[in-house]
């Protein structure tokens, strides 16, 4: 049926006619043509991580008893589920060390680079209509989906060839680092198998990324409950092998060396893969299994000024950092008891974060809720950016043409983000409250709590109200934000450590209210903040009404 | 006769660039008034310029009788806009979006609004992110002639439409017309404005070149005659008025001046006509004659 008469651009040498993968040769090269950066980036990134742990904690660690301290923290539940079920652990090396505590964000890495690569190279493609041109040509209909999870393939055994080398240059046991970097390389291979089904779901990128990576949220939950189960010796530790994070952990490098746990891996991977290629025959080209389903025709009532505008816009994200910040404080708080009957002999610098040995409940429950106010602030962050694209891809425009004069504009968005600072921290608060009162059996820090998250709302409104003053000078410096950020970030938790003086933190917005329960929250700088934010907001506001639009 | 928009001498640097160069245009209220030029020309920039979305670095610009700068919002209140890309919210559905619009300038007429729909034959219940470019221009057409304004100001409206659509779209103004608005409608094809405006002001690299009737500019240009004969047609190029006269085994073509139509029609006549075509002049063609034989896009700013 396909006789190929002409050049063709894309398919050189479909050699023996009709097959559903003709032409999957060419779109591989020509995939690779694409991502001559990605690939590197993803394979070459994610070796240099590893990289960067094993120096990091070779520097750190100088003597066995350095090592015995970082045992009591990761041989804990909360260890577990941060970092694995510590094979070997009650006989520490380095490399055991490195394989069962940090493999785990090299391996969710690993997940990511195997799925976004498949969503790019299939559901994007589609998407964009760009993969219509491609299958005009003589190129097979499942040409594309295996061209892609050839790639995955491809990159995952760089991957696994550069981290076991890397492992076996710094002198570790040469098996249990090919079998490491093995490990790692399948969990790219098993999420990109979920991606290859993922994307026959919904007619849009997203959704299909969204929904695979949703997947390798639960497989890092999965393990850790399991893995928890199996530091404390009882509980379900079993669901650590529902999870294919887990399968990779299992084979327990350096200290097992076991193999068989990968078979699991690959069986998965080709049963999803091959689910992956029949659902793609059941649909059409450029659709979805699940049919986008109308909206509605008019505009609800409610929907009819700037301010209610700026509120829909931002209500989805609103939504999803509610649902997050509440899952996230549940499970941090979910810990607290493990935490604190692991930390009773931890290395003193971590102690130390956390407030000291005294204080270690209120010194963990107000450094989390810095992190949640942290966790606010990429959120404020992220909703500026909304409206430097609402601005870059014209809806501004059309918005600025009615009777919404600038400053309502950019106004209406900082209201609506601002109102959701307090209200998110408040979500975190409770999850955190509820799961340290399940997790200590005492409710009595609930209250304490959620003071300790909410008062970080002035220092997150300075945050926003600094963000909007820079997009309101050009868009293009938005992005500085995030040194602001940053700074607070590092500050908050390396000072003491580091032995930074208590001046250089002057200027992070947070601070200066007080890690609430652990210290009093300080009544004059809340207000303080307030009074700067809202100044900063105003003169942002005065800024931007006297701009041009279609800035960059 | 009140002037809905009065614009003198407006200049506008963009850096180095000069997007308008003391800019003249002046349109009367309850007409159509066609806004011409090429790709470039400062279109879009002079009606960012009436929105008060950019500020004009000299000159005087009122819009039904304000400061677009100083009164933007409450002047927005009486005029819709129309732009030549319109970006729709990828989650919000088309009906959302023209209710909002429509909201957000003050009220709408769900009435008109839902026979607009139809007429249009938009479905409003599609999300903005799978509308293609014409539906996502029906529905900023269709948010801005639902409203009850004075001004419409409508930047290249029917670049995506397709003919059928375009019918509808003319119906519409000239209803809108009827009512009483004034309508600012740019484009680079001289075809899409001519059969709606009432004058016309043609803009060539950030400033008016003509302006007028259609009737007063095709009277200073020419129209092209491209006709099969029977007879030897070199005579024709003694005419008062032919230019550039070609002949290849009876088939003539050349252009005539309009105030010598008459004439030259008659003598093509005399020579045994078979086939004959006669277009009205281009913009390119118009551009050409004001400017010589120089190309009209040529050296075209911003």
């Amino acid at each position: 049926m396909a006789t190929v008469m002409v050049n063709q651009p894309v398919v050189a040498a479909p050699g023996q006619g009709g097959g559903t993968v003709t032409g999957t040769g060419t779109l591989l090269r020509f995939m690779l043509r694409r991502d001559r950066i990605r690939f590197p980036a993803w394979t070459v990134g994610l070796a240099l991580l590893m990289g960067y742990f094993a120096t990091a904690l070779e520097t750190f660690v100088e003597s066995p008893e350095d090592l015995e301290g970082l045992t009591a923290f990761s041989g804990s539940p909360a260890g577990a589920l941060f970092g694995g079920p510590g094979f070997g652990f009650d006989d520490l090396t380095t490399e055991r060390f490195l394989a069962g505590q940090y493999g785990l964000y090299v391996a969710i890495g690993a997940g990511l680079m195997g799925l976004l690569t498949v969503v790019r190279h299939t559901r994007a493609e589609e998407r964009s209509g760009r993969a219509e041109l491609i299958r005009a040509n003589v190129v097979g209909r499942h040409a594309q989906l295996t061209a892609a999870l050839v790639l995955v393939t491809t990159m995952a055994a760089v991957v696994a060839i550069l981290i076991g080398g890397l492992m076996a240059s710094r002198g570790y046991d040469l098996g249990g680092s090919l079998l490491f970097g093995v490990s790692v390389g399948a969990v790219a291979l098993v999420f990109a198998a979920v991606a290859a089904v993922t994307v026959q779901l919904s007619e849009y990128p997203r959704a299909a990324s969204g929904t695979a990576g949703a997947l390798l949220g639960a497989a890092f939950v999965l393990r850790g409950l399991g893995d928890m189960a199996a530091v404390q010796g009882s509980g379900a530790s079993w669901l650590s092998w529902l999870s294919p994070v887990g399968w990779s952990q299992q084979t327990a490098p350096y200290v097992h060396d076991r193999w068989w746990p990968l078979v699991i891996s690959l069986a998965f991977a080709v049963t999803a893969a091959a689910a992956g290629y029949a659902l793609s025959a059941r649909r059409d080209f450029g659709a979805g299994l699940v049919p986008p389903r109308p909206g509605p025709a008019r505009a609800a009532a409610w929907l009819d000024g700037p301010f209610a505008l700026a509120f829909r816009l931002h209500r989805a994200s609103l939504i999803g950092w509610s649902v997050g910040l509440l899952a996230a404080g549940l499970a941090y708080g979910s810990f607290t008891q493990p935490l604190l009957d692991g930390f009773t002999d931890a290395p003193e610098d971590l102690v130390a974060v956390m407030g000291g040995a005294e204080n270690l409940l209120d010194g963990y429950l107000g450094t989390m809720g810095l992190t949640m106010a942290l966790a606010v602030g990429v959120y404020v962050v992220l909703a500026m950016q909304t409206l430097r694209s609402e601005e870059s891809e014209g809806r501004a425009e059309s918005v600025l043409a009615t009777a919404v004069s600038r400053s309502t504009w950019i106004g209406s968005h900082l209201v609506v983000t601002a109102v959701g600072v307090p209200w998110l921290l408040l979500v975190a608060g409770v999850g955190m409250g509820v799961g340290a009162a399940v997790s200590t059996g005492d409710a009595g820090s609930f209250t304490g709590l959620l003071l300790g998250h909410v008062a970080h709302t002035p220092a997150v409104w300075l945050l926003l109200a600094v963000a909007a003053l820079l997009y309101a000078v050009a868009p293009r410096v938005l992005p500085l934000i995030w040194v602001l950020l940053g700074y607070g970030l590092i500050f908050g938790y390396f000072a003491p450590i580091l032995d930074i003086p208590a001046g250089a933190g002057w200027l992070s917005p947070f601070a200066h209210v007080g890690e609430h329960p652990l210290e009093e929250v300080r009544v004059v700088a809340v207000v303080v903040l307030t009074v700067l934010a809202a100044v900063t907001a105003q003169v942002a506001c005065l800024v931007f009404r006297r701009d041009v639009v279609g800035r960059t | 006769m009140t002037m809905a928009i009065d614009i003198q001498h407006i200049d506008k640097l963009f850096g180095r660039t000069k997007a308008l160069d003391g800019l003249d245009l002046q349109v009367e209220t309850g007409t159509v008034h066609g806004f011409l030029g090429p790709n470039g020309a400062g279109k879009s920039t002079t009606i960012r310029i009436l929105l008060g979305l950019l500020r004009a670095d000299r000159g005087r610009v009122r819009l039904l009788g304000g400061d677009p700068w100083v009164d933007a919002v409450r002047l927005h209140r009486r005029l819709a806009y129309v732009p030549g890309d319109v970006e729709l919210w990828p989650n919000l559905t088309g009906g959302e979006a023209i209710d909002l619009f429509a909201r957000l300038r003050g009220g709408t007429d769900p009435v008109r609004r839902d026979e607009l729909c139809q007429r249009f034959d938009l479905d409003p219940r599609k999300k903005g992110r799978t509308y293609s470019k014409g539906n996502r221009q029906k529905v900023a057409l269709i948010a801005a002639l639902a409203s009850d304004v004075d001004l419409l100001l409508l930047d290249e409206p029917t670049a995506g439409l397709d003919p059928l659509m375009e019918a509808v779209f003319q119906e519409c103004i000239r209803e809108a017309c009827a009512a009483g608005r004034t309508v600012l409608l740019s484009s680079h094809i001289l075809a899409q404005v001519e059969v709606l405006a009432d004058q016309i002001s043609i803009i060539r690299q950030g400033r008016i070149v003509e302006t007028g009737s259609l009737t007063d500019l095709r009277h200073l240009t020419r129209t092209s005659v491209d006709a099969i004969v029977d007879s030897p047609a070199a005579s024709l190029a003694t005419l008062a008025g032919v230019h550039g006269l070609q002949d290849t085994d009876g088939h003539v073509r050349f252009e005539v001046d309009g105030e010598h139509l008459t004439v030259v029609i008659r003598r093509l006549g005399d020579l045994g006509v078979r086939g004959l075509t006669v277009r009205p002049p281009t913009l390119e063609q118009l551009l050409l004659r004001h400017y010589g034989d120089e190309p009209a896009r040529h050296g075209a700013v911003a």
